[in-house]
């Protein structure tokens, strides 16, 4: 597989990091992105405080218009929009976080050692990841929901398990790097053992660019929830935002002309996607600027980062 | 929409016994004013596809809707002043000999099947021994509508004599659900073990043999399919030339199409979509009662291994009394439903009208919990105590899953909200389970190692939401809760030897009377056990185009009327 | 000597992969508990019926035999029987494939066409008001879940254009007589260009992003700069060396990203009633016939390995610097 090697990232030892957030934060993409996901992530984290009752609790007529009393109007059980999309925030978040930070796990685990051990193991560890990458990943997920599906934690899982490839090549990239520059090689030639050596030098170095995957990952872990929920494979008893949008197709929200019921939890989705986006990038590109034509391409679907030729 | 109770062998007949008041709207077919003007084509949308035009082989509802236009029958059903009354088709006449043993038809004369063979009734005698035959295998599709027969003979060819092994209470209802088929192209299938009948699929081979009111011009499973108009047909011939059937997997988009004229008349219009159809100028909606009943089906198997309290009448009925019934017509069905009690439906011929009501009084069922000792726990659910003895179980928490099937005709997510509503308020949790179709959904119910003789199966589940069709005799519903019918259609697992006795009897009582008390009880025993909790009888809803008439939505699959007579309105 | 190893290197991954993919399908499909079988129900599905369906299929032997005996059906095309219509898989799959295709190739050129415009304005005009609106445009779409926009386009869209929204033909066509081809093909137009169009926007916003950066990049590169000192006009230089230079990674890009297209255009159809794979995949799932879902993916994966192969040889081809 053609892919980027090597990447140059900074020699940047420990104090130098807390720059790179506050170069991150100077970017005002990422304070975009940083205040949409917050306000969204406030949203869900709040939402015992804010909603009151069952959201799903019929409060008017069935496909009601916006009005004084609710805002965004009914859906086709009569519940109120505007309570099942702060619902709807709460599982989906929490979907594309879990997943982002299992992808996360297993593709860090797999880079890390890929690229710290490198010879064979890095062989077999990559040519796995390979092929794991080719495959179409929604329809693995698919098939996957639609066998073991059903449950938010195996929905979870299997969203984790399908999309960490690109964090562990991205991973594996940097560690490589990592692994030769001076202190680290000093600290070997002391007598340090492999995973002292990851843990104290290697691991802190490529967190940064770990953390900023996982922003990206959720995005794409949201996308995910949506695809599986939409095809009737969610867990029939939670609200996401994929669930309203499924629920607005099956109640025939077009057909009643209501557009209230479909366009909301789009939005929030977009924008949810959007944000973390903008923010996982700003982070990606700071810390790692050889990377940016890749990144920019990611719609995490199947997308690797663009080939170079090596120096 | 794979309904489970319209699967072949027991299209005994869809009963929509409507009474006139029903619905609200014009239901009298050809009466609105205007003149019915010949010719033309009438498209026709419908959410339900013809999976086969072999009867030997099919599944699907609107596969017997199509055999209906493409296939003459003994009989059919008439729909007049609210009430079903069987009429004929091929048949013009039949009487039964004393002993009740033995019918004999008079059938029409003239007609023709599509290749210009004469249809005669040694073809309707062919069919019968035919599906006799082979009835444990390959046309045990079609079993139900010969049950008991013996021999079927044809001393002339208008005449067809039919033999059974000892008098049966619904021999012209059981003969509805079958069709005649041309004998000179079919027994060629018939040889050997019979395996041929099955696996023919005479839409690859087009054009194919028809003998009814229509000839098939083109097939398309999941698109459109086209019968036109037959010249030769035996009985009053189709008002237009073509019937153009089309399939949609999208509800939505089957009513815009009829909004936007690029369709006449759908025969089912989705509760969600309903008070939109109702507001269009231009469209015409009809409704008939009766169409399906949900409910509640609780597993009464007696050898249930857990969770044995819901075997207890009493503390299915507390639950029931929680559920919310007024608000389910509401939402789920946009108003179009009203409470039912009786298993076989309120439209049924002998529905048991004295049952219930069952009102909506949750208090009285946390009364009832209360006195059997199922206290709350401090998360609000109530805990069953331990029990000794042969099915002894620990103490546990009233918790449960609900089996849902994806292949209803509502929307079975937001029924279950409902119940899951009412069920806590009783301090019980219920978990909604997906269950897939109908076939996926069976199986949970009844489990994979289901088998009868050994009474195995039925030891998983607890509790599924679900619907029946309705039927104008009573004797399919009925037969669903008996251990015959274990791993096949019962989805309760309920094993009751007197209530099998009574079911066997009202089978071979040919006195209406004496049947009907026969079947009263059954339907108190069904009640008082609470095998289900019956919620409410949804309405079938269609719509046409106004410029259209002549539409009888209560003869859907029971005539060949129902195509036959709608017509353009000058 | 290098390219033909490097052809050859690919060919052989590809190869692999394949056989992953296969061993995936058949793993997974075995995993879940019970079988394939035990879910299904019909009438006369007994035990009896069940076991002898089992050894029809195979169940019964060991899963070494059951592995071999699958791959070798699939070497001669057989992908087994759906459970429900009990006919072969490639049969009830073949129309659904031949449905998908043109749809989705029109709105992936769709896409391919609005991005690198879109892009490469942007690039050309960085910057300015025209970059950040093509931008913040592209960015915005590339978020949208493809259901969703499939529904926005129903909703919003669909009347005002006066397409029809759902199927592959109007109901009213041939239904007397036999159409002209003409007719047809127009109808069949007609149909595709909604779901297309969903697709094909879902889609660019991605193009338009890849190629704006790889634009700006070779911009930057010291030959763009001398071609600009040689006094060759702006929009010149775009066009001749830059867009150039550039077609690199979009080609690669747009060979990769056939692997989202299939994500999006399940959903898609399954929104439209369009009758291609990916509502067979929804019917297949809702039904529980297994063969036909293992079918369908099968089939997804083998046409995103071979477009992957093609992508890195056209890279290959493009820039034989290539290393692997």
């Amino acid at each position: 597989m053609t892919i980027v090697e090597a990447a140059s990232a900074p020699e940047a030892p420990a104090s130098v990091r807390a720059g790179v957030f506050r170069h991150v934060l100077g970017q005002p993409q990422a304070i975009v992105g940083l205040a949409v996901v917050s306000v969204f992530a406030l949203v869900a984290l709040l939402e015992p405080v804010l909603i009151s009752g069952d959201p799903k609790e019929k409060v008017a007529a069935v496909f009601q218009a916006p009005s004084s009393a609710h805002l965004l109007g009914t859906d086709g059980g009569g519940a109120d929009m505007l309570k099942l999309l702060a619902a709807g925030a709460q599982i989906s978040l929490l979907v594309g976080f879990a997943a982002a930070v299992v992808s996360a796990l297993i593709g860090g685990s797999f880079g890390l050692l890929a690229g710290f051990f490198g010879g064979k193991t890095d062989i077999v560890l990559m040519r796995i990841t390979d092929y794991v990458l080719v495959i179409p990943d929604v329809p693995l997920m698919v098939v996957a929901a639609a066998l073991f599906g059903r449950s938010i934690t195996n929905i979870i899982l299997i969203i984790g398990i399908i999309y960490w490839t690109t964090t562990a090549r991205l991973i594996r990239a940097q560690v490589k790097s990592v692994r030769e520059r001076v202190y680290v090689r000093r600290a070997r030639a002391l007598g340090a053992g492999n995973w002292r050596l990851i843990g104290k030098h290697v691991l802190p170095q490529v967190a940064p660019l770990l953390i900023a995957n996982t922003v990206l990952l959720v995005a794409y872990a949201i996308f995910a929830e949506m695809f599986i929920t939409f095809l009737g494979l969610g867990d029939p008893s939670l609200i996401s935002w994929g669930r309203l949008i499924e629920n607005a197709f099956t109640d025939d929200a077009v057909l009643n002309n209501a557009w209230w019921a479909i366009v909301p939890p789009g939005v929030c989705v977009m924008l949810v996607v959007l944000g973390s986006t903008l923010l996982g990038q700003a982070m990606e590109d700071t810390l790692n600027p050889r990377l940016r034509v890749g990144h920019l391409s990611v719609r995490r679907f199947r997308i690797r980062p663009v080939p170079r030729t090596e120096p | 929409m794979t309904r489970r109770a319209l699967w072949p062998a027991v299209l005994i007949a869809l009963l929509l016994l409507a009474a006139g008041c029903g619905g609200g709207s014009s239901n009298k077919a050809g009466q609105t004013g205007g003149n019915v003007v010949q010719g033309g084509i009438l498209r026709l949308g419908t959410t339900n596809y013809i999976d086969t035009l072999n009867p030997f082989a099919y599944i699907e509802t609107q596969a017997a809707n199509a055999f209906n236009m493409i296939f003459p029958q003994l009989v059919q059903y008439d729909y007049a002043d609210g009430k079903y009354k069987i009429a004929g088709d091929l048949a013009k006449s039949w009487e039964t000999s004393s002993d009740g043993k033995t019918w004999t038809f008079h059938l029409n004369s003239g007609g023709q099947w599509s290749d210009g063979q004469p249809i005669t009734a040694s073809d309707a005698a062919w069919t019968i021994n035919t599906t006799v035959k082979f009835q444990n295998g390959p046309t045990a599709v079609l079993a139900g509508s010969v049950a008991h027969v013996t021999k079927a003979e044809a001393p002339d060819p208008t005449t067809l004599v039919i033999h059974y092994d000892s008098p049966v209470g619904n021999v012209l209802a059981a003969l509805e659900q079958g069709w005649v088929l041309p004998q000179h192209a079919w027994e060629q299938y018939a040889t050997g073990n019979g395996k041929g009948l099955k696996t023919y699929r005479p839409e690859e081979h087009l054009p194919m043999v028809t003998g009814g009111a229509y000839t098939l011009k083109k097939y398309e499973k999941k698109g459109t399919t086209v019968f036109i108009k037959d010249p030769h047909f035996y009985g009053p011939k189709s008002n237009v030339d073509a019937v153009a059937l089309t399939y949609y997997t999208n509800a939505d988009a089957m009513i815009a199409d009829l909004k936007q004229n690029q369709l006449d008349w759908v025969d089912q219009v989705p509760f969600s979509a309903v008070n939109v159809v109702k507001k269009d100028p231009n469209l015409v909606v009809q409704t008939v009662p009766g169409f399906e009943t949900t409910n509640i089906t609780w597993n009464s198997n007696p050898r249930k291994p857990k969770n044995r309290e819901l075997l207890n009448p009493q503390v299915k009925k507390a639950l029931s009394e929680c559920v919310d019934r007024d608000k389910i017509i509401d939402v789920v069905f946009s108003g179009y439903a009203s409470k039912v009690e009786n298993i076989v439906g309120d439209i049924a011929i002998d529905a048991n009208k004295d049952l219930g009501p069952l009102e909506h009084n949750c208090a009285d069922g946390n009364a009832i919990l209360d006195s059997l000792g199922y206290k709350k726990g401090p998360d609000g659910i109530r805990v069953v105590p331990a029990t000794t003895g042969q099915y002894a179980q620990p103490a546990h928490k009233m918790q449960y899953d609900i089996i849902i099937p994806t292949s209803l005709d509502f929307n079975g997510d937001r029924e279950f909200d409902i119940v899951q509503q009412g069920f806590q308020e009783a301090g019980v949790k219920v978990t909604e389970k997906v269950g897939g179709d109908s076939s996926a959904a069976y199986a949970l119910e009844t489990d994979d190692n289901c088998d009868a003789s050994k009474s195995i199966g039925y030891s998983h589940y607890d509790i599924a939401m679900w619907d029946w069709v309705g039927y104008v005799d009573p004797d399919f519903q009925l037969s669903v809760v008996t251990k015959d019918q274990w791993c096949s259609w019962s989805d309760t697992g309920w094993d009751n030897p007197e209530y099998d006795k009574l079911y066997d009897e009202q089978g071979t009582t040919v006195d209406p009377e004496k049947r009907k008390q026969i079947v009263y009880e059954m339907q108190k025993m069904v009640y008082d056990n609470f095998l289900y909790t019956q919620l409410v009888e949804e309405q079938l809803i269609d719509a046409h185009r106004k410029g259209w008439d002549g539409f009888n939505t209560a003869l859907n699959a029971y005539s060949k009327t129902y195509y036959t007579q709608p017509h353009k309105v000058g | 000597m290098r390219g033909i190893d490097f052809v050859v290197k690919r060919v052989l991954f590809a190869i692999a992969t394949v056989f992953v993919a296969i061993t995936l399908n058949f793993v997974l499909f075995r995993a879940i508990p019970g079988d394939a079988i035990q879910a299904l129900r019909c009438q006369h599905c007994t035990v009896q019926f069940k076991n002898a369906l089992r050894k029809e299929l195979g169940l019964d032997k060991s899963k070494w035999t059951q592995y071999r005996l699958y791959v070798q059906g699939l070497a001669h095309g057989d992908m087994g029987k759906s459970l429900r219509s009990q006919n072969p898989v490639t049969h009830e799959l073949w129309p659904a494939i031949k449905n998908t295709i043109p749809m989705v190739a029109l709105g992936y050129v769709f896409s391919i066409i609005l991005g690198t415009i879109t892009g490469v304005i942007a690039a050309w005009r960085r910057g300015t008001i025209v970059d950040r609106g093509s931008v913040g445009t592209a960015l915005a779409f590339y978020s949208m879940p493809p259901q969703w926009l499939g529904l926005m386009i129903v909703l919003f869209l669909a009347s005002a254009v006066g397409l029809p929204t759902s199927g592959i033909k109007d109901p009213s066509l041939g239904i007397l007589g036999e159409p002209s081809l003409w007719t047809v093909v127009i109808d069949r137009l007609r149909h595709m260009v909604l779901p297309s169009l969903s697709i094909g926007l879902v889609l660019y916003g991605e193009y338009t992003l890849v190629v704006r950066s790889a634009m700006l990049e070779t911009l930057g590169e010291d030959y763009v700069l001398t071609a600009r000192a040689k006094g060759l006009s702006s929009w010149a230089t775009v066009w001749k060396h830059a867009f150039r230079n550039a077609l690199l990674p979009i080609v690669t890009l747009v060979a990769i990203s056939l692997g989202f297209i299939i994500g999006g255009f399940i959903t898609i159809e399954y929104v439209f009633s369009y009758p291609g794979i990916g509502l067979a995949i929804v019917e297949a799932i809702d039904q529980r016939d297994y063969p036909i879902l293992q079918g369908a993916f099968l089939l997804l994966a083998l046409a995103v390995i071979f477009f992957n192969l093609v992508a890195d040889l056209l890279y290959f081809k493009l820039d034989p610097r290539v290393t692997t």
